[in-house]
């Protein structure tokens, strides 16, 4: 059987359909069981559906101010927790008066006691307008309930209706409580519908050209998009609207108008490309920029959309110039490496398979916190024989998962991170980086070099005190290669 | 004649808050226990924003669980899923006590902790027998809609007394609250109470759970627990003790509880910061313990006084300081400044508590500054405040970063959170010599900023 119940399971039987080894001759269908509801108590890393909208999708938008409606918690939490950097630059040529203002500042309601007995829908209002007068210069007030405002029953879209009307100052409602859906995929989900819904179609672009796009699900985690939006550029296409990285309310508005959709994080932002495509019959395809083969296969593709071939052959060969040999270099030092990629979605089919074939790794376990079925598909379809596939996995699992794979390396988050220092195994930020960005041609030598670093940091040759000092080597790296061949285990799946 | 401003928001909406809710403040002092876990019964987001909030201060793992509560919770109610949480976590950690910490959703649904850790215990029992009653849970209430964190940090210290505090033979140890410090600070008074011959219970200890040394060989069992923390046993014990000092005025209620139900005396005070409230702090020990202050802690406060001496009027008189945070470090904080001559001309707080502006009276009084209190307030406020009103330094913690690089003046980075700087959750800016750590920051940052650009005045 694929499906494995790990050591630390045993009283948790029912994650065993969530932990899969992959095998040639399994049927296609198989893949861990996902998107279904945390087991309580289990240490899950996930997070809630609040994180997934604001957090995720609407964080990143550069003129719009952000009202939590909620206890204290929520507000504070959703203050800058991501790296979503933004230009002041707006459509029209103007500036946004306030640098990174989506990073600056979270508003919220401060909900009390009394707004939980008697309804918080006034304080909501008056939160509202106080927000514009503190802020006129922003384009919109996006607002959103919470576990406490999703019980109490307040009505967010009333409210923003009326405060719209009265302020004449567009104001949207994301309803989705952290309650709602297993992990914070609701609140992708959730975040896509409201923009598609309220905004999108609303506003028409300033000017447009035959070779407009919406780059959707590129939130520019530590300027990300930025690197994107060169590459397409110096081929003649036009970011017609991010989505919504770096981006304006009013790019939202005008999504409809784009010749294509790019569908970059493919988990959040797949709904709205749907969306756009039925109502407003905008194709869209879904791209990988992770990577150098993936990133010079998708450019060609768009070129070839758009018949800019020769402009595309153009900017994989200037980069390609510059990043082959020193990816050649960080292969020599990461070849045979192991690293278990623990993301939140689609990272660990973005990167698994590049990992391999860019950089001779071997990508031993991958996982993910909110995947759903067609992510792990992928996952399983860019995995050799023998890879371990978990769905949300806990923390005891993850301490399993690196005693009995033993990764050289392990791509996570910051809770997991000093987790696995703990355990005497490197790990390197991957949801929101360390020294990124990391997509792209640059971006992926970025990456090579932050693995590079975490792996040879010259602090897992002295972990444990010595009676007898051991000769430092001149060339440590040999001597940390030849030790650690010497413990790897086969990919067995057994505890050591 | 100096005087105390009083500011209070004017406004409903919150913005870039000072504070967060109460169930953080029960993980902390969870976290702080040896073997100890959380289990927050609310939705995902309550414990995995919390953790992320301590991984990026202390550059540590963090383990609190969650019940996960989802629609079907909201309808019927969250008995299985805690039941199901506390069993799950009993049996695959082995952990001594399970804080049962509630939200504002379980608030609002209305959920018995009280019945349903039964309930769990009923079943933990049939499946481990005697070994069950090794496992305490204790239900902590914290509903996120009523004050801050702070209650949260008070609420569960009391749970924790109420619930394992036992009379027995005296201990001649004395309690101490700690307030929500860093690991460095908590090794900072264990220091000072070593040096006064008095070994101390902390309630709690978060210092070896968030600065855990890295030794594989020490923790290649799974699960993963991090050294030290208080024990069960010691937090049993606080009954016995001389007596229960809480060095944050906010989180008393334990103390008091001590008091009243084992006799156990207690004093709550300002956090040590600075010599007056250092030696505050030590006079409370030896009235307690009758020990006599020891030559080398009157030593490292000559240290401080001596360094103070040389540097504090050369370098820093005069300068103004806006202070923002937690509630007892800003009051220990300001206090300070004063001492160094310094001048605390705005101090903010997101906290609300009646005993605030009072300490802020008395040391404008002492400082001969006036202060303009900013209470109950946010970030936004500071912002706005110091556009109007320039200072020469701000103190407070790294959400104030973008505020500070705005106006170009230099944050001295303090409280919780820090990420943008590493090492802060390892030094003390308690004790003597937390002072002496103070100074040479707030010296150094000075001389930095305002010396180097004639850089001829810093040749001798």
């Amino acid at each position: 059987m694929p499906y494995k119940l790990l050591e630390v399971d045993k009283k948790i039987p029912q994650r065993k359909n969530h932990v899969y080894v992959k095998h040639c001759s399994d049927p296609e269908e198989e893949i861990p069981d996902c998107n279904t509801k945390t087991v309580p108590g289990s240490m899950s890393e996930r997070g809630c559906a609040f994180a997934g909208v604001k957090g995720v999708i609407t964080g990143a938008i550069k003129d719009v101010i952000h009202v939590v409606h909620s206890p204290i918690g929520c507000t504070s939490y959703g203050y800058g927790t991501k790296r979503y950097p933004t230009t002041p630059d707006m459509p029209n040529g103007e500036k946004f008066p306030i640098d990174n203002f989506n990073l600056k500042y979270i508003l919220g309601t401060d909900l009390q006691e009394s707004d939980v007995v008697f309804g918080g829908m006034k304080k909501l209002k008056k939160s509202l307008i106080e927000a514009h007068k503190e802020f006129p210069e922003a384009t919109a007030i996006y607002t959103y309930s919470t576990c406490t405002t999703g019980l109490i029953g307040d009505d967010l879209d009333a409210v923003a209706k009326e405060v719209s009307e009265e302020l004449g100052i567009e104001v949207v409602a994301f309803n989705a409580p952290g309650f709602c859906g297993p992990s914070q995929s609701k609140g992708h989900h959730v975040g896509n519908m409201t923009l598609f819904e309220n905004l999108v179609g609303t506003k028409e672009p300033l000017q447009t050209t035959p070779y407009d796009v919406n780059l959707i699900g590129e939130y520019n985690i530590d300027g990300d998009l930025w690197i994107i939006k060169k590459y397409l550029e110096e081929m003649g296409i036009n970011l017609l609207s991010k989505f919504t990285g770096d981006c304006c309310h009013d790019e939202i508005c005008w999504m409809h108008r784009a010749k294509l959709s790019l569908v970059r994080c493919q988990r959040s932002a797949t709904y709205i490309a749907d969306l756009i495509k039925e109502k407003y019959d905008v194709p869209y395809i879904k791209v990988d920029f992770f990577s150098t083969k993936y990133c010079a296969e998708n450019l060609r593709t768009i070129g070839k959309y758009f018949g800019l071939e020769e402009a595309a052959e153009k900017v994989i060969e200037s980069r390609m110039e510059k990043v082959g040999p020193e990816l050649e270099f960080y292969k020599s030092k990461l070849q045979g490496k192991r690293v278990f990629i623990f993301s939140g979605g689609p990272k660990s089919y973005h990167l698994s398979k590049p990992l391999e074939d860019e950089l001779g790794m071997e990508t031993v376990a991958v996982a993910s916190q909110f995947e759903h079925k067609d992510g792990y598909e992928k996952m399983k379809g860019r995995v050799k024989e023998g890879t371990l596939i978990v769905d949300d996995p806990n923390s005891l699992e993850f301490e399993e998962i690196i005693q009995v794979y033993k990764p050289d390396l392990i791509l996570a988050g910051v809770k997991e991170k000093y987790l696995a220092h703990k355990l005497g195994v490197p790990c390197l930020l991957i949801h929101s980086y360390e020294n990124g960005p990391y997509i792209g041609f640059e971006g992926f030598v970025n990456l090579a070099k932050d693995m590079y670093s975490n792996i040879y940091s010259p602090v897992w040759n002295m972990l444990e005190f010595e009676e007898e000092p051991t000769e430092i080597e001149e060339n440590i790296e040999i001597k940390e290669d030849s030790s650690k061949q010497e413990t790897k285990p086969e990919n067995t799946g057994e505890l050591a | 004649m100096s005087c105390v401003n009083v500011i209070e928001k004017d406004r409903n909406v919150i913005i870039n808050p000072l504070k967060t809710c109460q169930p953080l403040g029960a993980m902390f002092a969870v976290n702080g226990i040896n073997k100890g876990f959380p289990i927050v019964h609310g939705s995902q987001g309550c414990s995995a924003f919390v953790r992320y909030g301590f991984a990026r201060h202390f550059r540590e793992p963090s383990e609190i669980a969650v019940t996960a509560l989802h629609e079907d919770a909201a309808v019927f109610g969250g008995r299985s899923n805690l039941v199901a949480g506390i069993e799950n976590l009993a049996l695959r950690f082995n952990p001594d006590i399970i804080g049962v910490i509630t939200t504002c959703s379980s608030e609002i649904i209305g959920d018995d902790v009280y019945g349903f850790a039964d309930t769990a215990r009923g079943n933990l029992k049939e499946k481990l027998g005697e070994d069950a009653d090794k496992i305490e849970i204790i239900p902590i209430n914290t509903p996120s809609f009523v004050e801050s964190h702070y209650k949260g940090y008070d609420n569960a210290i009391n749970a924790l007394v109420n619930h394992l505090a036992r009379k027995d033979e005296p201990n001649e140890k004395l309690n101490i609250i700690p307030g929500i410090i860093n690991p460095g600070d908590i090794r900072e008074l264990k220091h000072i109470l070593a040096l006064m011959d008095t070994e101390g219970i902390f309630l709690t200890d978060i210092s070896d759970p968030f600065d855990a040394p890295l030794r594989p060989s020490k923790t290649k069992e799974i699960p993963y627990y991090p050294k030290g923390g208080t024990t069960i046993e010691e937090l049993r014990d606080s009954a016995n003790s001389l007596g229960t000092v809480s060095i944050c005025k906010y989180a008393g209620t334990g103390a008091t509880s001590l008091q009243r139900e084992h006799n156990v005396p207690s004093k709550i005070e300002t956090p040590p910061i600075g010599i007056q409230n250092t030696d505050q702090f030590v006079r409370n020990i030896s009235k307690f313990t009758g020990n006599s202050v020891s030559e080398e802690l009157l030593d490292e406060r000559g240290m401080l006084v001596d360094s103070m001496a040389d540097n504090a009027a050369r370098y820093l008189f005069g300068r103004k300081v806006a202070i923002y945070g937690d509630p007892d470090l800003t009051t220990g904080m300001a206090r300070f400044v004063g001492e160094l001559g310094m001048e605390p001309t705005m101090v903010c707080t997101g906290v609300k508590y009646p005993e605030f502006n009072p300490d802020m009276e008395k040391i404008s009084k002492e400082t001969g500054s006036d202060i303009d209190v900013l209470y109950g307030q946010d970030l936004r406020a500071v912002e706005v405040y110091l556009k109007e009103n320039p200072v020469d330094l701000l103190i407070g913690n790294s959400d104030g970063r973008l505020i500070a690089l705005d106006l170009g003046i230099p944050l001295i980075r303090m409280g919780f959170p820090v990420y943008d700087r590493v090492g802060y959750q390892r030094h003390s800016v308690l004790g003597y010599r937390g002072g002496m750590y103070l100074m040479d920051l707030i010296t150094n940052t000075v001389l930095e900023k305002y010396y180097e650009p004639t850089h001829w005045k810093l040749q001798q």
